[in-house]
């Protein structure tokens, strides 16, 4: 095998922000926000999610939480629970033992640029501390 | 999206929008396939991830294996529960009449479209001198069910191919011409769509 690039991020991200409406050509890039940022996604369902499918992406966000990885979640303001379905999946993550990672909304009634800025930060800002990358990334 | 409100869908492998679900040593970029997220952007496609069989089975920090590792009754129930759990998405595309295509990951045991690894006597320490599987053309076992579920459910087979990631040496390039061709003969053959077209079983 090879010498292995991956960035041991991890975004939880709506189908809206996966997907932005082409209407709105203005709006905030996520996908290529989080590439920039070396997020990797785990993309979720847009409302009425199948409760089978939010089980099955919490089974892996506890397997990214227990082994090293950095998991945030990227939310959207105007669509219920930010369209993170997080009443629900946080749930499911703490039957599973896994503190609901921390949490960015985006606003979209606000100028983009400001916007992608302050999502970019938030992501840059976070990972683990040292010792668990050290533990965990070799 | 098209005028009469079909959108074109790609069912993409997990591990092209987050390289963090390849196999230990099988990341290729930090984030994701970016080369496949703008090919399909640039041509309309909404994005819908399916989810990592091996993940959530074998775990993050698995060993690589062939298909025929994978090929057990218990992981093929597991990817019967993930194709469970994602089909009622792809239904509600292809009933409402939407264009879907899947993209999966040619060379993996899982998510292989045209290719999968193989190897029938492996096993036991991971300690082969070098990578010695053979490619076949043949889906992966995620594919398998995942095909099989939508087929249970009375949709038709959805044109897919793979982007050649686990093949042994990865050509980024040659991986780009074959999904841009793809996408482009589908555009190129698409015959004018009716609105009778959606799929009414």
């Amino acid at each position: 095998m090879n010498a292995d690039a991956r960035g041991w991020r991890i975004a939880l991200v709506p189908d809206a922000l996966v997907n932005p409406s082409a209407a709105d050509p203005g709006a905030v890039d996520v996908l290529r926000t989080l590439e920039a940022c070396r997020y990797g996604v785990l993309q979720l369902p847009p409302a009425p999610a199948p409760s089978l499918l939010l089980a099955v992406i919490a089974d892996q966000v506890a397997e990214y939480a227990h082994h090293g990885y950095a998991v945030v979640a990227v939310g959207v303001h105007g669509q219920p629970d930010h369209g993170l379905h997080w009443r629900a999946l946080a749930a499911l993550l703490r039957h599973r033992g896994v503190t609901p990672p921390p949490r960015h909304v985006l606003r979209t009634d606000r100028e983009a640029a400001g916007e992608g800025r302050r999502l970019a930060e938030f992501l840059n800002s976070y990972d683990l501390p040292a010792d668990e990358q050290r533990r965990w990334r070799g | 999206m098209d005028q009469g409100g079909r959108r074109k869908v790609a069912l993409v492998a997990s591990c092209l929008l987050n390289q963090n679900a390849k196999v230990c040593e099988g990341a290729r970029y930090p984030a994701m396939v970016g080369p496949v997220v703008e090919a399909l952007r640039r041509r309309g496609y909404t994005l819908q991830q399916l989810p990592c069989p091996e993940l959530a089975f074998a775990g993050a920090r698995r060993w690589w294996a062939v298909y025929e590792q994978y090929d057990t009754p218990a992981y093929r129930a597991h990817c019967r529960r993930l194709a469970q759990a994602i089909a009622p998405l792809i239904e509600q595309s292809l009933r409402r009449g939407d264009e879907v295509i899947l993209i999966g990951l040619d060379g993996s045991p899982s998510t292989g479209v045209r290719f999968t690894s193989s190897k029938p006597e492996w096993g036991g320490r991971p300690n082969r001198p070098e990578d010695d599987w053979e490619i076949v053309a043949r889906r992966g076992i995620w594919i398998e069910e995942l095909e099989a579920e939508l087929a249970r459910r009375g949709l038709p087979p959805v044109p897919a191919t793979g982007w050649a990631l686990d093949m042994g040496r990865f050509d980024e390039a040659g991986a780009r011409r074959d999904l841009e061709q793809f996408l482009d003969d589908r555009v190129a053959a698409a015959p004018g769509k009716r609105d009778d077209e959606a799929v009414n079983s």
